[in-house]
């Protein structure tokens, strides 16, 4: 570490007011839209007066409870699609050198490229016109799956290159066949990233718009409730929808980074 | 022994990694690519009666390509996005450079923070934002409440629209620029110094070539979303401020225009690529990010 | 050899154009401790790693205890390896590193904490029985890998340079170690690495390997004494290269020209006067001494005289760097009080004729290999 001159001082202080600055920026409106859920008044809540009223009217929105299990459902089936697609991909990328890997990764990262619009309504047309089905949740799945899959793949990715490969061979060298040495040595140290993995896909499906809203016709989402009270001008019950959301998303977070740092000590990451 | 036994080993290990990586890819090019080559073929039918006639022509680009409309809004779109690439870079890079290099043990927690508004969704991102700027947003209420006039610009304008965008894509530009510099030697920064450069100079000979490539990343991954927005633009860019994204929605909705859809999506598709290509070549034709590595051409 | 524990014939490995290992062919015995010693890229790891089974030959057979081992697996050859990089598994505590080959094996927990116990006891390691692999030191890890390696009692134990990432004198401490390892539990070691040092203070037997082929294979000793050629005199041990024609040939002797200097050296087979040779002669068989010290010059030895440039202390040693009257410089190592000399004094080196390894330039001679 060397030591820091006056002129270094202040870039990191300045770059320290920036990053202060960039995460209110991006949490004030999260917790003020928080903060007016729980207020009587929307527009001005000034001096705060508290009320479950909104979460209430939430509740019995006609939608919500479809809306709420279809992005489930959508969640869930994504994120397993996108978490077990990537998970075997990286493996077998990060273990086996062989050439065409390159091109392999380009394509398990190319959704990251196309517009969330497009895979949307791309798919729309190609389930309308060439398939012939309706919008439904397996198409939603699926498109949300490739999109998830590409962060599926970078947050294993990133895991997994710390992983050691020739540890399969050392165990095979002491008498562990190819599937003993996948669960004794390699599923150990890389669940958590798989589990990590899980979490973003999910989330992204979950909470996700732009995909899903092309995909299902008048089949409720969370986000496409919200988008259609968003629409009709301001209503209260959409900030108890956000507040649930990003509940849920904080949860996922500290989740996500419980595992990381579970991942760094199976992978034997010293301290930083 | 027989010369198959020989070679099984090898083949054994490519076989492997095909079992593993072929799958997902396939999954991939199946629902990603097929879905949008058919949006190719559609883009060169006719639509009648919200139904797709498969006759094929090229009217939907000559209407795309020739009528002002669509070309002033592709043409907004295309500054819009890279003036919120702009904004996101010179934004992203001095706190993506002090998380990676100061960051220390509280890395993983920071970085995951400026990411994690990303995963709550679009609408309730720009929900948020407009509870902030909008004419009964929070900064404007205010101003009101002190008697003061609410800041015209600040709600349903163009500004607010980049204001949003950047909120919502910003996260992405961190965390390219971030992992890119995770890799990064800081210590070079050390020699740049003993050899007399000041700190801009080393950022300019050293950081910045070094860390093109996650760089150029981020600027693409936040362009391409910018480029099509539609949501955020509808809710923040009040009357005159839709974009192509919003054009485009309404192909597929109200409207029910899919062949000329199709075409607005090809077109938004192809403005992507041509953008994705002109960075990557701005990429390799200079010293790529290895030093000493010449790269081709 | 009778009943060899390990049998390798003629072996041959090529990865795309490369042939790794060119035909090998090799026996070792049950109580040897056997040293495959060259630089990198010279196939002694590819070598290392059909015996585990990670790699198959294109030719060739493995045998181990007399079972042909050729194709199969590793997982079915009842070896112990110890790696490089140690690569212990992070997620599992040290016991349970260690306690790996006998769960594979099928042993019931009960007899592996026993075996684990006496592995432990073995290296001197049971303090750390229940520590994870990153909060051991460098030499803790790689004592923790030699009981991994040793606690199934395999027939053979394969190392892969293990001391390359250990600091200096860990490292000296772990050659004994090692090497102490060996001899108590009787079995035969195959250890693999570029560091001459270590070959020579751990092995009964060296196979000096360079481009896929062994130049020259014998006990320790004779590998470093008696080079079969000019890969393993300029390879093994620290020596002067001398370059130059031979003047003269005489039965069993010939006389070399070094920039003016005329040689005594042992006549390389087959060379004739006017043939390019190269004297490789080890810098601690060369004596220095104040000059007009010796008595007159016989044809078993060399005299040169020079000017001494430096010394080079090395604790039980010192290298003395001379630039002898040819123009020429060469290193003597010999004891560091011959206090009577300091730089820039006139010296007199001298070596025995026969302390010189000589060899053809074009045409080596025949390597050796040396059965026992």
């Amino acid at each position: 570490m060397s030591a820091v001159n006056p002129g270094e001082r202040l870039v990191i202080t300045s770059q320290t007011v920036m990053l202060i600055i960039l995460y209110l920026f991006l949490y004030f409106p999260i917790f003020y839209i928080t903060y007016l859920s729980f207020a009587s008044n929307s527009v001005w809540p000034f001096p705060p007066e508290f009320t479950w009223e909104w979460y209430q009217r939430l509740g019995i929105m006609s939608d919500f409870h479809a809306g709420l299990r279809n992005s489930l459902i959508i969640g869930i089936g994504s994120g397993v699609v996108a978490a077990l697609f990537a998970t075997i991909a990286v493996i077998g990328i990060l273990k086996y050198p062989m050439r065409g890997r390159g091109l392999l990764i380009g394509i398990y990262l190319s959704p990251l490229f196309v517009a969330q619009v497009l895979i949307g309504i791309s798919t729309l047309m190609f389930n309308r016109n060439v398939l012939g089905l309706p919008g439904h949740i397996g198409s939603a799945i699926i498109a949300n799956g490739t999109y998830g899959l590409s962060f599926a793949f970078l947050v294993l990715m990133a895991q997994l290159l710390r992983y050691d490969w020739r540890l399969d061979e050392v165990a095979m060298v002491f008498g562990a066949r190819p599937a003993r040495c996948f669960f004794e040595v390699t599923l150990p140290s890389v669940w958590p990233a798989v589990l990590g993995a899980f979490v973003v896909s999910f989330l992204l499906g979950f909470n996700n718009f732009d995909i899903s809203f092309y995909n299902l016709g008048a089949i409720p989402t969370l986000p496409t409730i919200a988008w259609g009270t968003l629409r009709h001008g301001i209503e209260p019950e959409l900030y108890a929808l956000a507040s649930i959301v990003n509940a849920l998303v904080f949860v996922g977070l500290i989740l996500l980074y419980v595992l990381i740092r579970s991942g760094y000590v199976r992978l034997g990451v010293p301290e930083d | 022994m027989s010369a198959t036994a020989l070679t099984s080993l090898r083949h054994d290990q490519r076989f492997r990694f095909a079992l593993l990586t072929f799958p997902g890819a396939l999954f991939v090019l199946v629902f990603l690519i097929l879905p949008l080559l058919s949006i190719v073929v559609f883009s060169l039918w006719r639509t009648e009666n919200y139904e797709i006639i498969s006759d094929w022509n090229i009217e939907n680009y000559k209407v795309i390509l020739t009528t002002a409309t669509y070309l002033k809004f592709l043409g907004r779109s295309v500054l819009m996005a890279l003036a919120v690439s702009a904004i996101c870079l010179v934004y992203a890079y001095p706190v993506a450079y002090l998380i990676a290099k100061h960051g220390g043990r509280f890395r993983l927690i920071l970085i995951l923070l400026t990411a994690a508004p990303f995963l709550t969704g679009v609408i309730l991102r720009v929900t948020a934002i407009q509870h902030i700027l909008g004419p009964i947003g929070l900064v404007n209420m205010a101003l009101t409440t002190f008697g003061i006039e609410p800041i015209e610009v600040l709600m349903y304008s163009n500004i607010a629209t980049a204001i949003g965008l950047v909120y919502l894509w910003i996260p992405f530009m961190i965390l390219a620029i971030y992992l890119s510099l995770l890799n990064f030697d800081f210590e070079l920064l050390e020699v740049a110094k003993v050899c007399g450069a000041k700190p801009w100079r080393a950022f300019i000979e050293l950081t910045w070539p070094l860390n093109r490539m996650g760089t150029m990343i981020g600027i693409i991954l936040v362009f391409v979303p910018t480029l099509a927005a539609n949501v955020t633009p509808k809710f923040l860019g009040g009357v005159n401020g839709s974009l192509y994204g919003n054009i485009l929605d309404h192909q597929f909705g109200a409207t029910g225009t899919w062949a000329l859809g199709s075409a607005m999506g090809v077109v938004l598709f192809v403005v992507s690529l041509v953008f994705i290509v002109i960075v990557w070549r701005s990429v390799n034709l200079r010293r790529s990010g290895f030093t000493g590595m010449e790269s081709r051409q | 050899m009778n009943n060899p524990v390990l049998r390798i014939d003629r072996v041959t490995k090529r990865f795309g154009a490369v042939q790794a290992v060119k035909g090998v062919s090799l026996d070792i015995d049950k109580g040897e401790f056997f040293a495959i010693l060259g630089p990198s890229g010279s196939g002694k790891t590819t070598l290392l790693r059909i015996i585990a089974g990670l790699e198959t030959p294109d030719v060739g057979t493995v045998h181990i205890a007399d079972r042909d081992v050729t194709r199969l697996p590793p997982y079915e050859r009842r070896i112990g390896m110890v790696f490089q990089d140690f690569l212990l598994f992070p997620h599992k505590t040290v016991s349970k590193n260690i306690a790996f080959p006998l769960k594979m094996q099928g042993v019931l927990a009960t007899g592996q904490d026993e075996q684990v116990r006496w592995a432990l006891d073995f290296v001197r390691l049971t303090e750390v029985a229940d520590r994870y692999p990153h909060q051991l030191s460098g030499g803790q890890k790689q004592r923790v890998a030699l009981a991994r390696g040793l606690v199934a009692r395999p027939e053979i134990l394969l190392l892969d340079e293990p001391l390359a990432n250990l600091d200096r004198e860990l490292r000296k401490e772990m050659e004994v170690e090692v090497r102490r390892y060996q001899v108590e539990l009787g079995i035969p070691f195959v250890y693999v690495t570029h560091n001459q040092e270590e070959a020579l203070t751990m092995s009964d037997r060296i196979a000096v390997m360079d481009q896929g082929l062994f130049e020259q294979v014998g006990p320790k000793l004779e590998v470093y004494a008696k080079p079969a050629n000019r890969f393993v005199a300029s390879f093994v041990g620290s020596a002067n290269r001398i370059v130059g024609s031979l003047v003269d040939v005489n039965g069993e002797t010939a006389s070399l020209d070094w920039d003016g200097e005329v040689l005594n050296v042992v006549r390389p087979n087959g060379a004739e006067k006017g043939d390019r040779v190269e004297l490789f002669i080890k810098s601690e068989r060369i004596r220095i001494d104040k000059p007009g010290d010796g008595e007159s010059v016989n044809s078993t030895e060399n005299r040169i005289r020079g000017r001494l440039l430096d010394i080079i202390f090395k604790g039980q040693y010192a290298d003395y760097l001379v630039r002898l009257n040819n123009g020429a410089e060469i290193v003597v190592s010999d004891t560091p009080d011959i206090s009577a000399v300091s730089r820039s004094d006139e010296v007199e080196v001298s070596w025995q004729v026969d302390a010189g390894d000589c060899f053809a330039v074009k045409g080596e001679a025949t390597p050796q290999v040396s059965d026992n």
